[in-house]
């Protein structure tokens, strides 16, 4: 592999440049550069640039966003039917709760879990607690991020995890983010981490991924 | 010395016989007053006998005639869904299918959707507390109203893809909002306050707001300013640090702060301007009377030399908050 191709691509990425990206893509897949490798050397490696670039009081979101509509562009490409379980770093559920359309932040979060190698099922938003337990389930899931702006969602998120237990579902960790969640610790919101930016949701599943995923 | 007299001291960095205290009291006044929430947001009438009571039970320095954040961009196109005592869901944008703004027209405030419910609301308000209490609309920034227009991802994508265009519809949300606030000022709010959480540095780069919002901001609030407004009230939640210094060249005269930006931060950013905040929304809700009434002390403590300070909350105190815990903010400052 020519290393100057991953500079490449890495640099579209920053840059927010969908179509150069994928020319990138390309050129590595030619020279028989794996999937794997395109992710973890070139998607992932941008995301941990992105990470340090954004503090909680030095947010970008535009960047974020420039970049993460390439990453999806990449994902896409590289896995047009979704990342097969094979070859996932594991299976998150995503959603914003019932009550709450904002999601932005949630599909944020996906984008850059797909970006991560982690294979999503979004539930989307305004989604009832039980279809996201539903999903977790079917998707042998190891963990469920709940996204949510608005206080009037914080009950329902409460229950997840006692509804998780009573399916026998409680390894499934939960992950909750947004303007109104994140206002919580993780203990009087009875989930296993409030993450307070998308990258240190992340850097959570990081954690646990070298622990038990 | 009544309320309307003590906000305008602090503003002036006067010393009022009380520190000022306006909890943002919104769809709460619907709860404490036994209303379901949705009918108190699609009635003025009974928006209006809800604030008073509020008003009468916890006896603060302000009402406001706020629905919520939806009603500009309902009364343009959008759809939206009303669950039992929730705010309403945008089900569908007004400009879920094209990015242009002309398909739309600028909304009459008399005639339109909610809008003239709010300002009913304002009316009767008006007519009951005077000029006993401060009476506050609201109207969203343009950088909120163009995110409720298109969606928040489209929008935020049009601001990088073809900022022209976004520019564009930036220009028509100001023209709403300013139609709105003065149509409010005519039916005898004090003030409209301008609700702006998307001009937040959590969405968009301080360099940004510097670019295109603070000019859009600083027209509406000079529109208000010469139809009569007692004062300009900016709210923009979360971390605010990197744009606060701008606030006086919009003619901010009350700088609203979140809990994520300390007292003294926002002291030193806003030497001049009237600070109000920043006690978290959610210790409504989950802390005890004890606890508020010690971070509303401890807030006091803080302005006591300076002055220039409404004891408040952050954003607004959640529907469905603890009204001991209301009444312990506001005893502190009694």
């Amino acid at each position: 592999m020519n290393p100057t191709v991953m500079y490449l691509l890495r640099d579209a990425v920053l840059d927010g440049d969908v179509s150069q990206a994928i020319i990138e893509v390309k050129n590595l897949l030619n020279t028989k550069v794996k999937p794997e490798k395109i992710i973890k050397e070139g998607v992932v490696k941008v995301m941990v640039e992105l990470d340090k670039k954004c503090t909680v009081e030095h947010f970008n979101l535009l960047e974020i966003m420039m970049a993460g509509r390439v990453i999806m562009a990449i994902v896409n490409e590289l896995y047009p039917i979704g990342i097969p379980s094979s070859q996932a770093k594991g299976t998150i559920i995503i959603g914003t709760p019932e009550g709450d359309i904002h999601d932005l932040g949630k599909n944020i979060v996906k984008i850059m879990l797909m970006g991560k190698g982690y294979r999503v099922i979004d539930c989307g938003k305004n989604c009832p607690i039980e279809e996201l337990i539903n999903a977790a389930e079917k998707e042998t899931a190891n963990a469920i991020f709940i996204s949510g702006l608005i206080s009037t969602i914080i009950p329902k998120v409460r229950e997840v995890k006692s509804k998780l237990s009573r399916r026998n579902l409680k390894d499934i960790k939960i992950v909750a983010g947004g303007g109104a969640l994140k206002q919580l610790t993780a203990k009087s919101l009875n989930v296993d981490y409030v993450a307070e930016t998308v990258f240190d949701g992340l850097n959570y599943l990081k954690e646990l991924h070298e622990v038990e995923l | 010395m009544n309320a309307i007299e003590g906000i305008m001291k602090a503003i002036n960095f006067e010393t009022p016989d009380r520190t000022p205290v306006i909890p943002q009291i919104l769809g709460h006044a619907a709860i404490i007053s036994k209303v379901p929430l949705h009918e108190y947001l699609r009635d003025g009438e009974l928006l209006a006998r809800c604030q008073i009571n509020a008003y009468q039970h916890y006896r603060y320095d302000a009402v406001f005639a706020l629905m919520d954040v939806c009603v500009e961009t309902e009364a343009l196109g959008s759809v939206l869904e009303y669950k039992k005592n929730y705010y309403p869901l945008i089900k569908k944008y007004a400009l879920s299918n094209t990015t242009n703004h002309e398909v739309l027209s600028i909304p009459d405030p008399y005639q339109t959707k909610r809008m003239p419910e709010l300002l009913k609301a304002i009316e009767i308000l008006k007519a009951e507390l005077g000029d006993e209490i401060l009476i506050l609309g609201c109207v969203l920034g343009p950088m909120t109203l163009t995110v409720q227009l298109l969606g928040a991802e489209r929008a935020l994508y049009l601001a990088i893809d073809d900022i022209d265009k976004f520019c564009q519809i930036l220009d028509f949300s100001k023209t709403v909002s300013l139609k709105f606030g003065l149509a409010q000022i005519e039916m005898g709010a004090h003030l409209p306050l301008v609700f702006e959480p998307s001009g937040s540095p959590a969405v968009v780069l301080h360099q940004f707001f510097r670019e295109f919002i603070l000019p859009r901001l600083k027209e509406i609030f000079s529109g208000f300013k010469k139809a009569g407004a007692a004062a300009n009230w900016l709210h923009i939640a979360g971390h605010t640090g990197s744009i606060l210094s701008y606030y006086p060249e919009m003619g901010v005269d009350i700088a609203n702060f979140d809990y994520y930006v300390t007292p003294l931060k926002a002291q030193k950013l806003l030497p001049k301007t009237c600070l109000d905040g920043n006690i978290k929304s959610l210790c409504f809700i989950e802390a005890t009377p004890a606890e508020i009434a010690s971070k509303s002390k401890k807030l006091l403590d803080s302005f006591a030399n300076r002055g220039g300070y409404i004891l408040s909350s952050g954003c607004e105190i959640p529907p469905e908050s603890n009204p001991e815990n209301i009444l312990a903010m506001v005893g502190a400052t009694k």
